[in-house]
C-alpha cells in the first residue's frame, strides 16, 4: 500500500480503474475451474459443469478488457464425458508449448486449444492396462516445474504419474489404504496426497518404496478431501477435512502436528488456494459463502483465540471452487452455484513483489 | 434531498446545480452550502451539496442512461439518501439496502468524508463555516488535514478548504490537493456560477442546450473558460493547467481520442472551435450512447438476478466519461498520505454514525487505490453471514468425490438392456447402446473391443461374434470351470485322506498320471468320476491342516514369471507319491509345462517346473498361482517367500 503501489508504476493501470468484480453465469452448476497461465491469454479461465449425467460441458471464458464482460467462446466450448473433477491449464507462462487443458474424470484427458479456435482431444490416458476399470479420478495436479508430468489421484487407492508428452504411465503407486481424494506437487519429483484414510502422505519419486505420513486426521478415518501445497514455500501445505470448518496447515518438517488451524469459517470449507506470489498468504472458501484471505506470517507463534483472517469476501452462495491466478496474482476466481466471479484486489495487501517478470 | 427541499426558503433553488457547475469547473472534490438551520436558529447545518470526487462503484439500478450532469447530481442525492438512512440508525444493514441506491461499501474515501460532513452543525463563529459567517470574509485553509481541530474539526481528506459567505449561509469548497490561496478563484466562482446565474445561462445557451445529452462535463468547463476570458483571466490559466492532466488520463480510454483532441483544440483555439467541438461531440456522444445503451441492456438482463449485490458489468460503460474526469482527482489522491488519518477518521465516523460500519470503513482505507473486492475481516461481519441450514456440508465437493466416481463405474455395471443375466459384473454395452450420440469415447470403445476380442479367444465354443454371446459363453464357461474346480478339489481331498491312511493310493496315482500332460481342453470336458458331497470335503479340511505344521517348516514355493516363461520352484520333504501329487495339482493350473526337473537330497524334494506363458497365465495373478499350488499340494505349508 501507500507509495509503493503507486498505480502509475506498471502498465496494467487501465484495469485498475474498472470495477473489481466480474461475474459470469453459466447454464449449469460450476465445479471445476482454472485460470489460464499463459501470458498471451490474460483473464482466461476454464469452467466445467457438474451434472450428474454422462454429457457434461467445459467452457473457456475470457474477460473482455474493453467492456468488462466475461464471455464464453462458443467455439471453445466442448462436451465432456462425466463431470470433470478438476481442470488445469498447462503451466506454461512463456507460451512455449501448445495451449493445453487437462481434465480428470473417468480418465485423464488432455485437450488442445488450437490457434484456429477449436478444442480437440489430444490424448486420453488410461492407467490400468489390465482392466477397463481405470479407477475414476478424483483430482490431479500438473507439475509446474516439469510440465510433462501430471499426477492423478483415484478412488482405486492409487496415484499415477503420467508423462503426457509420451502419453505413458511413468509410475503408479498404491498411495493409500482408501480412496485418494487429492494430489499436489511440491517439486519436480515430490508430491503429496490426501485420502479417505485420513492421512496426508508425501512421496518422492526417487524412492518409490516409501512414503511419509505427515498428518493424520484426529478422528480416525475422517477423510481429507483437498490438499494445497504452498508453491512459494514448499515447507507448507494445507488440507481440508470432510465436514469441517477448519483448514489445517502443515509444516512437512514437523509431521503430525499442524502449525496452525484456520477456524474462522462458519461452515465447512470447500476450497483452498495458496497465494501464487507470497509465501504466507492463503485464501480459503466455504459453505458460509465466504472467501477469506489469511496472513500466515505469524505461523508458529501462538495467537490467542486463534488466527483471524485479514480479508473477507461474501458471495451469493456456498463457494465451491477457488483459484488464485498465478500469472496475475491480483486476481482470485471463485465459483458458486452457476456463477463464476473474478475478484480483483488481493495484491495490494501483498505489495508488488507478485508481478513477476 | 428531503432536507434540501424542506429548506427551500433558505436554500436557493437550483443551488445544487450551481454548486455542481462551480465545483466541476475548478475540478475540486465537493461543494457544500451551509445554511442557517430552520429548527435551531443561529446554527449552520447542511443545506445542500455537490460531490465531485472519485467514485468507487456505481450501480446501474435503472437502465436509463444519464449524462455526466445527471450522474453527478444523482450521486450527490444518493449520498444524501444514504446518509439519511444511516442517520436514521436502522440497526440492520441488510434491511436498509432495498430502499437506498447506495450501500456503505460502495463509497470511496472522499465520499465518506462528504457523507460525514452532512452530520456536522456549527454555531456561528465556530468551525470554519461558522467563523466565515461570523466574519463575513472568505477563509482559505490549506493543509486542512493538519489543522487544529478547533479550526477545522473535520480534518481529513480535504487538504484545501475554502469557505465564503453566500446568501446568508456559507459555501464550502474542498479539494484533496493543496491549492494556493487565490481570492480570484472565489470571486470567479461567485460571479460565474452563484450570483449571476442568468448571464451564464444565456451565454451558455449553445452549450447548455447540449448539457442534457452531453456526456462530458469538460464541455461545461470550456464554456466557463469562454466566460472567464472576460472576467477573470488568471483563473483561466489555472483551469487550463487542470485540464491537461485530465487529457492525459483521458488517453487511457480508447474510445475517446476524438474528444480529447477536440478538447485540446477547444481550449487553445477559442469560441468558434469550441462550438464545432460541441457539435461533433454531440454526435459522438449520441452514438456512444447508442452503443452503450444496447450493451447496457444485455448486461442488465444477464446479471439481473444479482445486480444489486455484485457490480454489474454495464456500469463501466456508463461511467467512462465521468470517470475520466474523476481519474484526475483519483491520481492526485494517491499521493496523499491518508493512512495517518485513518484512525481519527474512523473514530469520527463511527461515533457519528453510531453504527457498526467499521467493517465497511476498513477496506475503504486499506485499499483506497486498488478498490479490493475483499473487505477487512471482522467478527461482526460474520453475524449476518448466511449459514445454510440443513444443507449437506461440502455438497458439491462430496458429489465430486463420492458420487461422480461411482458414475463411471455405475454406467458399466448397470445397463437396462441385459435383463436376463444376473451374474455379470460389468456390461460395456452400455457404452454403445446407452450413449448413441457422438459422446461415446473413441478410446474406451477401442479398448473394450480389444478386451472382448481377448475374452473371445479365451473361451472355447463361442458361437457368435456379438458381445452379448461372448459374455454369455464366458459366463457359462466360468460356471463350468468353477464346477470343475470344485470337483477336482473334492477328489483331491479324497486322495489325500486315502494317502494318509493307507500311505499310498493307487487310484490317485493312476489318475494323476492320466492327467499329466493332458491338454487343458481335455481336462475341461472330461467328466469326473469321483464325486463327493460337500460335507465330506469339509470333514477332511481340519485333518489336512493338522498335518501341515509338522512337516512343512522348510517348505518353499517360488513362482516367478519372466518374459515368456513361468518358473515354479519348490522344495518339500520327500515322501512316496509326493511328486505325483504335485504334478496333479499343477496340472489343474492348466499350465503348458515343457520342462520338469526334480531331485531329492537329504529327504527334501526340489522341483523346478517351467511352463510357457499362455493366454491363461496372463490372466492368472502370481498370487493365485501361489494359492492354487498351496491349496493343491498337501504336504507343503503356506509360507511363500
Amino acid at each position: 500500500m501507500g507509495a509503493s503501489s503507486d498505480p502509475t508504476q506498471d502498465g496494467s493501470d487501465e484495469q485498475q480503474k474498472r470495477s473489481e468484480i466480474y461475474t459470469y453465469e453459466a447454464p449449469w452448476n460450476i465445479y471445476a475451474m482454472n485460470w489460464s497461465v499463459r501470458r498471451d491469454k490474460k483473464y482466461r479461465l476454464a469452467i466445467a459443469s457438474l451434472l450428474e449425467q454422462y454429457p457434461n460441458r467445459v467452457e473457456i471464458v475470457q474477460l473482455d478488457d474493453s467492456n468488462g464482460e466475461i464471455r464464453s467462446d462458443p467455439n471453445l466450448s466442448f462436451e465432456h464425458p462425466y463431470p470433470p473433477t478438476k481442470t488445469i491449464f498447462i503451466p506454461d507462462k512463456e507460451c512455449q508449448k501448445p495451449d493445453l487443458l487437462a481434465t480428470s474424470s473417468d480418465f485423464l484427458r488432455v485437450w488442445r486449444i488450437s490457434d484456429d479456435h477449436r478444442v480437440e482431444l489430444k490424448c486420453l490416458l488410461n492407467g490400468n492396462k489390465n482392466s477397463d476399470f481405470c479407477g475414476p479420478l478424483t483430482s490431479f495436479d500438473w507439475n509446474e516445474a516439469e510440465p510433462k508430468r501430471i499426477g492423478t489421484s483415484s478412488i482405486d487407492t492409487t496415484c499415477t504419474i503420467w508423462d503426457i508428452e509420451r502419453e505413458i504411465v511413468d509410475t503408479q503407486l498404491i498411495a493409500h489404504d482408501k480412496e485418494v481424494y487429492d494430489i499436489a506437487w511440491g517439486g519436480v519429483g515430490v508430491f503429496a496426497s490426501v485420502s479417505a484414510d485420513g492421512s496426508v502422505r508425501v512421496f518422492d519419486l526417487r524412492d518409490k518404496e516409501h512414503s511419509t505420513i505427515i498428518y493424520e486426521s484426529s478422528e480416525p478415518d475422517t477423510p481429507l478431501v483437498h490438499l494445497g501445497w504452498n508453491k512459494q514455500d514448499p515447507r507448507y501445505m494445507a488440507t481440508i477435512i470432510m465436514d469441517s470448518a477448519k483448514v489445517v496447515v502443515l509444516d512437512i518438517r514437523y509431521p503430525t502436528l499442524p502449525v496452525v488451524e484456520l477456524q474462522r469459517h462458519q461452515a465447512s470449507v470447500n476450497a483452498i488456494a495458496w497465494a501464487p506470489h507470497s509465501s504466507c498468504h492463503i485464501c480459503t472458501a466455504g459453505d458460509d459463502f465466504q472467501a477469506l484471505i489469511w496472513d500466515l506470517s505469524s505461523m508458529g507463534q501462538p495467537v490467542e483465540g486463534g488466527l483471524d483472517p485479514i480479508l473477507a469476501y461474501t458471495a451469493g452462495a456456498e463457494i465451491e471452487q477457488l483459484q488464485w491466478s498465478s500469472s496475475q496474482p491480483d486476481w482470485v476466481a471463485i465459483a458458486f452455484s452457476t456463477k463464476l466471479q473474478i475478484l480483483r484486489g488481493t495484491s495490494s495487501l501483498l505489495g508488488h513483489k507478485g508481478e513477476e517478470g | 434531498m428531503a432536507t434540501g427541499l424542506q429548506m427551500e426558503g433558505r436554500v436557493p433553488e437550483n443551488l445544487k446545480k450551481k454548486l455542481a457547475l462551480a465545483v466541476r469547473s475548478i475540478q475540486w472534490s465537493y461543494a457544500i452550502f451551509w445554511s442557517i438551520s430552520a429548527t435551531q436558529p443561529g446554527v449552520l447545518e447542511w443545506g445542500d451539496g455537490y460531490y465531485n470526487g472519485d467514485i468507487k462503484t456505481r450501480k446501474t439500478i435503472q437502465a436509463l442512461e444519464l449524462n455526466a450532469d445527471q450522474l453527478g447530481l444523482q450521486r450527490s442525492e444518493q449520498l444524501r439518501e444514504l446518509y439519511d438512512s444511516l442517520a436514521a440508525g436502522e440497526a440492520n444493514p441488510q434491511s436498509r439496502r432495498p430502499s437506498v441506491a447506495l450501500s456503505p461499501e460502495d463509497l470511496s474515501d472522499t465520499e465518506w468524508y462528504y457523507l460525514v460532513c452532512m452530520s456536522f452543525v456549527f454555531n456561528i463563529g465556530q468551525g470554519l463555516p461558522g467563523r466565515t459567517l461570523a466574519n463575513g470574509e472568505p477563509i482559505w485553509l490549506r493543509n486542512a488535514h493538519f489543522a487544529d481541530s478547533k479550526v477545522f474539526s473535520r480534518s481529513l481528506l480535504a487538504k484545501t478548504v475554502v469557505c465564503f459567505p453566500f446568501l446568508g449561509g456559507v459555501i464550502e469548497l474542498g479539494v484533496t490537493d493543496l491549492v494556493l490561496e487565490d481570492p480570484s478563484l472565489i470571486q470567479h466562482i461567485k460571479t460565474s456560477f452563484l450570483e449571476i446565474p442568468h448571464p451564464i445561462i444565456s451565454k451558455k445557451s449553445a452549450g447548455a442546450g447540449n448539457t442534457r445529452n452531453d456526456k462530458n462535463p469538460a464541455c461545461a468547463v470550456l464554456d466557463q473558460d469562454n466566460l472567464d476570458t472576460k472576467l477573470v483571466p488568471r483563473v483561466q490559466g489555472e483551469e487550463l493547467d487542470m485540464a491537461s492532466p485530465n487529457n492525459s488520463s483521458n488517453g487511457f480510454e480508447p474510445n475517446q481520442p476524438a474528444e480529447d483532441s477536440f478538447l485540446v483544440e477547444g481550449i487553445n483555439g477559442g469560441v468558434s472551435q469550441v462550438q464545432s467541438w460541441q457539435f461533433m461531440d454531440e454526435e459522438f456522444s449520441n452514438c456512444v450512447h447508442h452503443s452503450m445503451n444496447s450493451s447496457d441492456c444485455i448486461s442488465q438482463t444477464f446479471v439481473e438476478p444479482e445486480n444489486a449485490v455484485s457490480a454489474p458489468k454495464g456500469e463501466l460503460v456508463n461511467d467512462h466519461c465521468l470517470q475520466d474526469l474523476l481519474e484526475c482527482n483519483h491520481t492526485k489522491m494517491c499521493f496523499l498520505d491518508l493512512r495517518s488519518n485513518d484512525l481519527h477518521y474512523q473514530s469520527v465516523l463511527s461515533s457519528l454514525l453510531k453504527s457498526s460500519h467499521q467493517l465497511i470503513l476498513g477496506p475503504c482505507f486499506q485499499n483506497y487505490q486498488r478498490e479490493s473486492s475483499f473487505v477487512s475481516w471482522n467478527k461482526k461481519g460474520l453475524a449476518h453471514c448466511q449459514n445454510p441450514g440443513g444443507e449437506t456440508p461440502q455438497k458439491l465437493l462430496k458429489k465430486v468425490l463420492f458420487v461422480v466416481p461411482r458414475m463411471h463405474v455405475g454406467d458399466l455395471f448397470d445397463s437396462p438392456e441385459d435383463n436376463g443375466i444376473k451374474d455379470v459384473v460389468w456390461r460395456p454395452e452400455a457404452d454403445e447402446i446407452g450413449m448413441s450420440n457422438a459422446l461415446a469415447e473413441r478410446g474406451q470403445k477401442e479398448k473394450l473391443n480389444e478386451r472382448f476380442f481377448t475374452l473371445k479367444s479365451m473361451v472355447p465354443s463361442i458361437s457368435k461374434d456379438d458381445k452379448l454371446s461372448i459374455l454369455d459363453d464366458a459366463i457359462e464357461y466360468l460356471k463350468e470351470l468353477e464346477r470343475r474346480v470344485g470337483e477336482l478339489e473334492s477328489s483331491r481331498e479324497l486322495t489325500e485322506v486315502e494317502a494318509r491312511t493307507r500311505g499310498k493310493s493307487q487310484d490317485s496315482v493312476e489318475r494323476t498320471s492320466d492327467n499329466y500332460g493332458n491338454k487343458k481342453t481335455d481336462n475341461i470336458k472330461k467328466p469326473l468320476t469321483n464325486k463327493r458331497k460337500a460335507c465330506d470335503i469339509d470333514e477332511t479340511e481340519p485333518e489336512r491342516n493338522r498335518v501341515v505344521p509338522k512337516e512343512g517348516s522348510t517348505d518353499n514355493v517360488i513362482v516367478s514369471m519372466t518374459n515368456r516363461e513361468v518358473l515354479i520352484q519348490m522344495r518339500c520333504p520327500w515322501r512316496e507319491g509326493v511328486l505325483l501329487e504335485i504334478m496333479d495339482a499343477i496340472s489343474n493350473l492348466q499350465l503348458d509345462f515343457h520342462s520338469v526337473q526334480s531331485s531329492t537330497a537329504e529327504g527334501m524334494l526340489s522341483l523346478n517346473i517351467k511352463s510357457k506363458v499362455t493366454f491363461k497365465i496372463l490372466f492368472v495373478q502370481t498370487d493365485s498361482l501361489h494359492s492354487t499350488i498351496f491349496k493343491n499340494i498337501p504336504s507343503s505349508n503356506q509360507n511363500p517367500t
